[in-house]
């Protein structure tokens, strides 16, 4: 039995991490679901002795069938933690790309467990990684096993670090978020894989994850964390369909479900945007003096429009070309075949990370007054004064919902939630009849992507805006969007009233997604 | 075989270009091959006669071809200035080749304890926790790093030399004499040029592998149950090398520069102390043939770099 009791985690003063305790029965599927800065993740890494040197274990025991490995106001024992780890305890991570060293063949990496742990010659050695890679579905395994990490797809990536984690068939498997930073067919195999694996060896798992969805078809029981603390515990059923907590109730509403949703009527005469028989492409690799960069075609034939005060949804897994399409219509890539028609002013672009495209150095207000100050250098006659302009900007500022004193703050005041507001202020403030929002909640936590989605949806009435809305998750769509559009490989292969599309998916690829993400 | 094309083209195209330039900027530059052999009591005739004997009446762009054409062929061309006896000029070839072994080695010396010392200093630096240590090593390879080669050049001559005696200065032993005693006598000039780039490479590898250990890769590692020194050396090393490759290349062009400075303090006749006396004299073909080999040096360097990185960082070659 493994068992953390009262554990309290500190970094840089601010407890991280409260009193919590949790016990994990043999073989059972444990999920922690929480939003970020819960303290999972640090609950997790604490189990397994991997936190930072910053961190402070100020109180609490970690027991590991009977043994205190350990305890709160000592330093991590090393030595005696090396033994657990791989051997009775593995742990499998969010991103596989950045989890395995980029510069070793990941047989070697897998091997490596061996080698700490097992006294083995290496041709067995070998043996023993190419079954476990089979076991874990590579199928080319010993292609794979010469493989290095950006060689393979994330899937695969992702496979190898399950093989890492099984191949000394420990007691406890911890997996943080493993499927978080991958598409949602191969999100739904892996999960798969991992309940099959914990039914033949029956290993205990520790499975943290912010997907409630997730949490609800793979575990046995469920802790849900808050700001450091354990809200609540009990089995799957419990948690989900009887709720006690007030929080845990929030954070089941907060999910994106199919149910719910607002229908609304859109007249669709006079588009703000039409594409027609759209290509996009993209240069391979650089000119040079001896090779013309190629062109690579990465969207074909898309023909679409969006009318005034609609939500379009674009839904596609990653690399099936749905930014390079919104990328196209902006005018950012010029390299296109076929016409895109713009009947407003220039539209503008809300991005997925809210902390990456916002200007660290400067003001929210004057974040917010960049986009009037850019329409006014391309048409004189929408320059404003420096008072109209600040006026413009309060306005905005209260329409996203947040108060005067934000204006001087800078993004690192403001939170994910915060900025994601000051994002799309940004891209209302010049009234343009058309938004392209790009996973515009995709890094928020789900009480806060709730909240964001109903801003925009309040913000579209009020301003009659347009939005290409694109996520891959299809269950955001289903709320926000009147219509829905599914790109693959470059192709749209349906478009249809959202409704519709949900209920009587024509394509084969439509039809699996929905499957998929079902909750 | 593309990629090595390509760079093949590469360097033939920036010999070229460099050759040109050097050519033209003794266009420029003011003072006269015939005067500055001849000195200024020569009379017009005598002059006359040796600017036409050394084709300088030609015009420019002719010059050029002849002497490129030459090199081509093999033939380095004859040195102005200096002569076999009282009959024979001087060929160039002759006067660098035998100059050049002595800065290649120096340079060698230099390298191997560069990447001899620095790259296990910069391990147990980033590996190492103590604070003390830390200091010491941050003041030492600040203050190592802030001395030029020249002085610290003359601070070896006056410590191992003049006090310990280790070795004679100015005493310099050809290698066909005494290959161990030339290579005793190199190894201090060597040292003057590499103790400053120690301290910049130790502190540049530091500094990436500490960035490294903030990685992904090397959390999995420790969850796997490896030690410190297993994630160090079996993990971090070589992704900490990729841009460490990069500024070794830069390191390695400018210890071919600063050879020249270190040569004319321990008074080595090597190639640089020869292209600092014959740019004050216009001697233009050895000047010319030393610049070519320089670029050569600095380009073939770089390449190898690009090659050695290809070998440690397999995501480049697929790009």
């Amino acid at each position: 039995m493994i068992k953390i009791e009262n554990l309290t985690v500190a970094f840089d003063g601010a407890d991280a991490v409260k009193n919590v305790s949790l016990e994990l029965l043999d073989g059972e599927i444990l999920g922690v679901v929480g939003e970020s800065g819960s303290g999972k993740s640090v609950t997790a890494l604490t189990l397994m002795g991997l936190l930072n040197e910053e961190a402070v274990v100020k109180e609490g025991r970690v027991i590991f069938d009977g043994e205190v490995i350990r305890e709160g106001g000592k330093p991590l024992n090393k030595a005696l933690y090396r033994k657990y780890q791989g051997e009775k305890m593995s742990m499998i991570f969010q991103e596989p790309m950045t989890s395995l060293n980029p510069t070793q063949r990941v047989g070697r990496q897998v091997e490596e467990m061996l080698k700490l742990h097992r006294e083995m010659k290496p041709a067995e050695r070998k043996d023993m990684v190419l079954q476990t890679f089979q076991s874990v579905g590579l199928k080319n395994a010993e292609a794979v096993y010469d493989s290095f990490p950006h060689q393979l797809s994330g899937g695969m990536r992702q496979r190898v670090m399950i093989a890492m984690a099984v191949i000394l068939n420990p007691r406890l498997i911890v997996a943080d978020e493993p499927t978080t930073a991958l598409d949602v067919s191969v999100q739904n195999q892996i999960i798969e894989l991992l309940r099959e694996i914990n039914k033949t060896h029956n290993n205990t798992m520790l499975f943290i994850t912010h997907d409630l969805n997730l949490a609800k078809r793979l575990c046995h029981r469920v802790v849900v964390m808050r700001d450091g603390e354990v809200v609540e515990s009990g089995t799957a059923e419990e948690i989900f369909d009887h709720p006690r907590e007030e929080y845990t109730k929030r954070l089941i509403e907060a999910v994106p479900s199919r149910m719910n949703r607002k229908k609304r009527e859109i007249v669709r005469v006079n588009p703000v945007i039409e594409v027609r028989d759209l290509s996009v492409f993209y240069k391979e690799g650089d000119n040079s003096l001896f090779t013309a960069g190629k062109m690579r075609q990465v969207v074909y034939d898309a023909n679409f429009a969006i009318y005034p005060g609609e939500s379009l949804g674009l839904v596609g897994e990653s690399g099936c070309g749905k930014s390079s399409l919104s990328k196209a219509i902006l005018g950012i890539n010029q390299n296109i075949n076929g016409q895109v028609e713009q009947y407003t002013v220039r539209p503008q672009m809300i991005f997925q990370d809210p902390y990456g495209s916002l200007n660290p150095a400067k003001t929210v207000g004057w974040l917010l007054q960049e986009p009037l100050k850019a329409a006014a250098r391309m048409d004189k006659t929408k320059a404003m004064s420096k008072s109209q302009m600040e006026e413009a900007a309060y306005d905005m500022l209260h329409k996203v919902g947040m108060k005067d004193k934000y204006f001087h703050r800078t993004p690192a005041q403001l939170s994910g939630g915060q900025r994601q507001r000051i994002s799309i202020a940004q891209a209302l403030i010049t009234h343009p009849g058309f938004i392209v929002a790009d996973e515009p909640v995709s890094a928020l936590d789900v009480t806060i992507q709730a909240q964001i989605m109903e801003l925009m949806q309040k913000l579209q009435e009020e301003m009659k805006v347009a939005y290409l809305f694109i996520s891959h998750d299809i269950n955001v769509v289903y709320q926000m969007c009147d219509r829905i559009m599914v790109m693959k490989e470059g192709r749209i292969v349906e478009i249809g009233d959202t409704e519709e599309v949900f209920t009587n998916p024509q394509n084969s690829y439509t039809k699996d997604i929905l499957y998929l993400s079902q909750a | 075989m593309k990629y090595l094309g390509k760079k093949l083209f590469t360097l033939v195209m920036t010999l070229f270009l460099v050759s040109v330039i050097a050519f033209l900027s003794f266009e420029i530059i003011p003072g006269d091959v015939v005067s500055s052999i001849l000195g200024t009591e020569a009379t017009p005739e005598r002059e006359a006669q040796l600017r036409e004997e050394l084709g300088l009446n030609d015009p420019p762009v002719v010059r050029y071809v002849n002497w490129a054409t030459g090199v081509l062929k093999g033939d380095l061309g004859v040195s102005y200035r200096y002569s076999k006896n009282m009959n024979e000029m001087m060929p160039v070839a002759e006067l660098v080749g035998d100059k050049l072994p002595v800065t290649l080695w120096l340079a060698a010396f230099s390298l191997i304890m560069i990447i001899a010392v620095s790259i296990p200093l910069g391990v147990m630096w980033a590996k190492s926790n103590n604070r003390f240590l830390d200091a010491a090593l941050n003041v030492v390879t600040q203050t190592t790093m802030a001395i030029p080669s020249f002085f610290l050049g003359i601070m070896v001559t006056y410590i191992f030399g003049i006090l310990l005696k280790w070795f004679a200065p100015g005493g310099y032993v050809s290698y066909e004499k005494d290959p161990w005693g030339f290579a005793g006598y190199l190894l201090f000039p060597a040292l003057s040029i590499a103790l400053p780039k120690i301290a910049m490479t130790a502190r540049f590898l530091r500094n990436s592998m500490l960035k490294e250990m903030q990685s992904d890769y090397v959390r999995t590692a420790y969850s796997k149950g490896a030690t410190k020194r297993k994630v160090m050396y079996g993990h971090v090393l070589r992704n900490a090398m990729i841009p460490v490759i990069t500024f070794l290349g830069m390191i390695i062009a400018e210890i071919v520069a600063g050879s020249i400075v270190v040569e004319q303090v321990f008074g080595l006749p090597g190639v640089g102390r020869l292209l600092i006396s014959s740019i004050s004299t216009r001697d233009f073909p050895v000047v010319e043939i030393l610049i070519l080999y320089i670029a050569f040096v600095i380009i073939f360097v770089y390449f190898l770099i690009d090659i050695l990185y290809r070998v440690v960082d397999p995501r480049i070659s697929e790009k």
